[in-house]
């Protein structure tokens, strides 16, 4: 008896796991279509002409119909609600899975997407889209759902700017652009109860009571000015709003099912470009209906509905996904693949040993990988090496104004010194980043050199001249390709010999210890760092500073930059939209929205007047930039202007764009390029070989591009 | 038996609840800045973070929040959404999706090692300080003294290269892709069980039951599969089903080697993402998988060992 209900115990355990281990592969989304299977093309489409075009190249013409390629585990989506997300995690795929107003071309140009023509008669204070007819929803397996219409981008607005149904994610340029946007969400969001702690002293509860007060007379404000009940609402309540109340309020119509209508706070000549953002993306409300307010924010490959050039047949969590073709796609010339794979890897060298096998049509070259194939002629890959093109980010080092020490205490050596003019001049001329660069492109490392704040290819004036030219002319710097333009070592010697002497008379003592942090688990981070510490030593002398470095665990944001440890980071920025605004105003002074100045540099704390003035003197003249709606020339140049201030004064020093090294075969100078948005990594138009490109291949494509022999 | 098994599980549930209770109340105590992604803590206000945090009822105190953990779980069998790992998704489904991926494979290595193993320890003592003993010795040497990863690497490029193996597993491809993974989860456990099924019955081989075993006349192969092997056996049979229990765990590093969906890095990356849900759902499992499987180890030894009793006082030899 023992042993029998011993076994049997053990068996139906282990049948009971069993069963739980079989595998759920629920059924794809069968979905009669809600309404309209119109399928008609929808005319105007978006194609570019093949940029080989012409050219004599050694690949074969036959171009691949499948793609795979590959993100390393850390990149795994986390959320496949494009409203909700905010991480090139997930924008990287979802942008070929649902299209929004606009998009850009191979050469950023802005070009129609869902919308067919726009524009503004009033200098982009209103701006009207027009939409194509018979653009479909379709379900995972293509099929079609229900037309896509004006009304959708009320919805996924709405969506976006309840705190309820979004949690507050993607919400800041839609309430800084959009009329009522801002007072819609905070209307939703309403505000918190005061709850004093008990063990709270006089001046916290002073400051928790004012806070509460000022949130109560805003709502109420709100209430009134919309003439709603001043009654905060329920999650419940909020999940469940309709359009009705937002109709009211936000400066979004929809006059038929294809015109849309946006009113902006202000002349915003720009506002096409955050069309192609994902904060103005559509959402169908009979989606919304169907799969309820918390399962649309959780919505999953399988039950979304998809309205862009591929669908995601398949999803395993960390693991692979699977891009098929979208069947009723609405532009019916465009080249896509049958299907697009992404497997995801441990780590690059992973990677490597896949494409090696022919598992990869891709691969990011390390620096290691990089100089073993180039050092070695008879390397398999040796000829097949092609540099990228720069992403769209543009990294600066951001100094802290106001950096403290473990104890929370004031740095006052670092604070005192930094706030310093000349001392900043003299890591301006003096830091020849060569050496750093080549850390990411060891064969050309001036490709790396970036000497603007703005990104290069962002905007142009009329005669096509591009932004980050005008500000380079203005700083008198005309790149080489050799040397790091920027460094003069007489001026550098200079300024450090006039900043230890104001310095050393207020009490600073050299050298300046400069703390600089990275990720303690990351050996390339330390690689990097050495090269950088090596670098400090020895442009600008161990008398002068001493880079310490200091490691945090996982999050730079939690552990460095909220306490204040860092004396400065590099951290690169990619514009939402294409305006100078988007870079410069994220380090001006006093603007709680202004990013960098506010989050890393710390600019409101400072207590130095002339650093002061010039940080005043710089944001007035971006303000006075972003004024200028009536003449982008005259707008681009004030901001070219104000630029040149920031840098000549070195509030922020430019430092690296990313030029990467890859084996490929793809041509890059077919894929969309996006300076800014999220449009960048869609798989369309894309120009591929069943051959992998060689690097005299590019030579000709990177020429050709170049010479606009491509459209 | 019927009583100590009832009294036994009841033990087990009260050890899991006190478990998972400890590990939720250690949770809450954790900074909140961590409930933020990096981008989060950068693009909300401070008003938003907080309208976020109560919303999560993150605000409340640990012991309110331990109950609603406790009150869900009880009365809805409801882990709660995972928050980072898949948004939005329900935990059950998350755990569910990979718990099947990483048994699957597990339990196939394990019979593999089993089957490898168990016959090896038992050649290697029979044919003690031979050359199949040498031999096996030195696999086991190689397996344990090897860094994994090396030798991980080692299957891979001979997977690949010569066989033509993916370098990844593939849900859609299955059988193919698993093999790698699967050779590499056998490696280990094959050394391992070849390594104690030697060890007991060599210590079985001294003992003067044996000897008189040999006097009475009964051949090698006798003593080893009728005596020997069957009370060597029995300590490996108290940890086989802790190991099968593990399997669901899956392999931290094989799957990521292998790009393998599994439970393996589940419970790290929840606790780096601050996935609190899949957090507590995790630790839940993993508790309850531990203390069955020692529960199940314990009844499994007294049906191959009829002396050993579970009941009973101690010092009872009856």
């Amino acid at each position: 008896m023992k042993k029998l209900l011993a076994i049997l115990l053990t068996v139906c355990f282990m049948l009971g796991v069993f069963a739980a281990c079989t595998n759920d592969n629920t059924p794809a989304n069968t979905n009669e279509p809600a309404s309209n299977n119109n399928n008609e093309n929808p005319g105007q489409t978006q194609t570019n002409t093949p940029v080989s075009e012409g050219l004599d190249l050694s690949v074969s013409k036959e171009p691949k119909k499948d793609w795979v390629t590959y993100l390393t585990l850390a990149n795994e989506m986390e959320t496949f609600n494009i409203l909700y997300s905010q991480n090139n995690k997930e924008l990287r795929v979802l942008t070929s899975c649902i299209d929004g107003l606009l998009s850009n071309d191979n050469r950023g140009n802005l070009v129609p997407a869902i919308a067919e023509t726009w524009g503004t008669e009033d200098g982009g204070k209103t701006w009207t889209f027009n939409l194509r007819k018979g653009v479909q929803w379709v379900n995972m397996n293509g099929e079609p759902m229900q037309e896509v219409k004006a009304e959708d981008w009320l919805v996924g607005l709405e969506w976006v700017l309840n705190f309820y149904k979004n949690e507050a994610a993607n919400t800041s340029m839609p309430t800084e652009m959009i009329e009522g946007a801002a007072d819609y969400y905070a209307y939703v969001a309403g505000y918190q109860d005061l709850e004093i702690p008990a063990d709270a002293d006089a001046a916290t509860k002073e400051k928790l009571t004012k806070n509460y007060e000022d949130a109560k007379a805003k709502f109420e404000a709100i209430c009134e000015k919309y003439d709603l009940e001043p009654v905060r609402l329920t999650a419940d309540e909020a999940k469940s709003m309709d359009l009705t109340v937002f109709k009211q309020m936000v400066g979004i119509e929809a006059p038929d099912d294809y015109t849309l209508i946006y009113h902006c706070v202000a002349e915003l000549p720009y506002f096409a470009t955050v069309a192609t953002y994902n904060c103005l993306y559509p959402a169908p409300q009979a989606l919304i209906d169907q799969l309820g307010v918390d399962g649309f924010y959780a919505c999953t490959n399988e039950n979304m509905w998809y309205n862009g050039c591929y669908t995601i047949t398949h999803y395993i969590n960390g693991n692979e996904k699977v891009l098929t073709k979208n069947p009723l796609y609405w532009d019916t010339d465009c080249t896509l693949f049958d299907t697009v794979t992404y497997k995801m890897v441990e780590s690059g060298d992973v990677a490597f040993q896949m494409f090696q096998a022919g598992e990869l049509d891709y691969i990011e070259l390390t620096e290691s990988n990089l100089r073993t194939i180039y050092n070695s002629e008879s390397n398999e890959f040796h000829d097949y090496i092609v540099e990228a093109r720069p992403t769209k980010y543009s990294y600066q080092l951001h100094l802290c104004w106001d950096k403290r020490d473990e104890n929370g205490d004031p740095d006052v050596n670092w604070n005192t010194a930094i706030a310093n003019e000349n001392f900043r001049l003299a890591w301006y001329y003096g830091l020849d980043a060569t050496a750093y660069l080549a850390r990411t492109n060891f064969i050309y490392p001036q490709h790396c050199a970036n000497y603007c704040y703005t990104m290069s290819n962002l905007v142009s004036f009329s005669d096509g001249t591009d932004y980050t030219d005008r500000v380079m002319e203005k700083l008198g710097i005309s790149p080489n390709g050799e040397n790091y333009a920027r460094v003069d070592a007489a001026k550098a010697a200079d300024y450090k010999a006039k900043a230890m002497e104001e310095l050393t008379a207020q009490g600073v003592t050299f050298p300046v210890v400069v703390d600089y942090y990275i990720q303690g688990s990351s050996q390339t981070a330390l690689d990097t760092a050495n090269v950088l510490k090596q670098m400090f030593s020895d442009c600008l002398g161990d008398d002068f500073v001493t880079l310490n470095i200091k490691t945090y665990i996982s999050s730079v944001n939690k552990e460095v930059r909220n306490p204040q440890l860092a004396s400065f980071y590099i951290n690169g920025w990619g514009a939402d939209y294409a305006d100078p605004q988007n870079y410069l105003g994220q380090e001006t002074y006093g603007m709680d929205n202004a990013y960098y100045s506010v989050s890393y540099s710390k600019a409101n704390n400072i207590t130095d007047e002339n650093l002061i003035a010039v940080y005043e003197e710089f944001t007035n003249m971006v303000n006075a930039a972003n004024a200028i709606v009536d003449d982008m020339d005259a707008r681009y140049e004030a901001y070219a202007e104000a630029e040149k201030y920031m840098l000549e004064h070195a509030l922020v020093i430019p430092w690296y764009k990313n030029v990467l090294w890859q084996v490929t075969h793809v041509n890059d100078y077919s894929k969309i390029y996006a300076p800014y948005g999220i449009q960048g990594e869609k798989f369309k138009n894309w120009e591929t070989s069943v051959d992998a490109y060689t690097t005299e291949d590019y030579a000709k494509l990177a020429e050709a591009y170049a010479a606009g022999a491509a459209k | 038996m019927f009583k100590y098994t009832i009294k036994r599980v009841l033990q087990s549930l009260g050890t899991v609840l006190i478990v998972v209770s400890i590990v939720s109340l250690l949770l809450s105590l954790m900074p909140t800045d961590y409930f933020f992604t990096e981008e989060q803590l950068i693009k909300l206000t401070d008003k938003q973070k907080e309208d976020q945090l109560a919303a999560a009822g993150l605000l409340d105190s640990p012991i309110v929040q331990l109950f609603r953990f406790l009150e869900n779980l009880i009365l809805k069998f409801d882990l709660g959404t995972s928050r980072r790992i898949q948004a939005g998704v329900p935990v059950i489904k998350v755990i569910g999706d990979k718990f099947a991926i990483s048994m699957r494979l597990g339990c196939i290595a394990l019979v593999i090692s089993l089957i490898l193993g168990v016959p090896m320890g038992i050649l290697q003592a029979r044919h003690k300080d031979h050359l199949f003993d040498h031999i096996g010795a030195a696999y086991t040497i190689f397996v344990n003294a090897v860094p994994r990863l090396v030798s991980y690497s080692l299957v891979l490029v001979i997977g690949v290269k010569l066989f033509g193996l993916p370098s990844m597993y593939s849900t859609r491809h299955a059988v193919r892709s698993s093999i790698l993974p699967i050779i590499c989860l056998a490696m280990g456990s094959t050394a391992s069980y070849a390594l104690w099924m030697r060890r007991y019955m060599v210590d079985e081989l001294t003992k003067d039951y044996i000897k008189l075993a040999r006097i009475k006349g009964l051949s090698t192969r006798q003593i080893m599969f009728k005596h020997v092997l069957r009370n060597a056996f029995v300590p490996m049979v108290q940890n086989l089903p802790t190991s099968f229990m593990l399997t669901i765990g899956g392999s931290l590093l094989v799957e990521r080697f292998f790009s393998i969906p599994g439970m393996g890095p589940l419970l790290t990356d929840s606790i780096t993402r601050y996935d609190l849900n899949m957090v507590r759902g995790l630790v839940l499992l993993y508790a309850l998988l531990g203390i069955f499987g020692l529960f199940l180890g314990d009844v499994l030894m007294t049906v191959c060992d009829p002396r050993i009793r579970l009941t009973g006082k101690g010092g009872d030899t009856r």
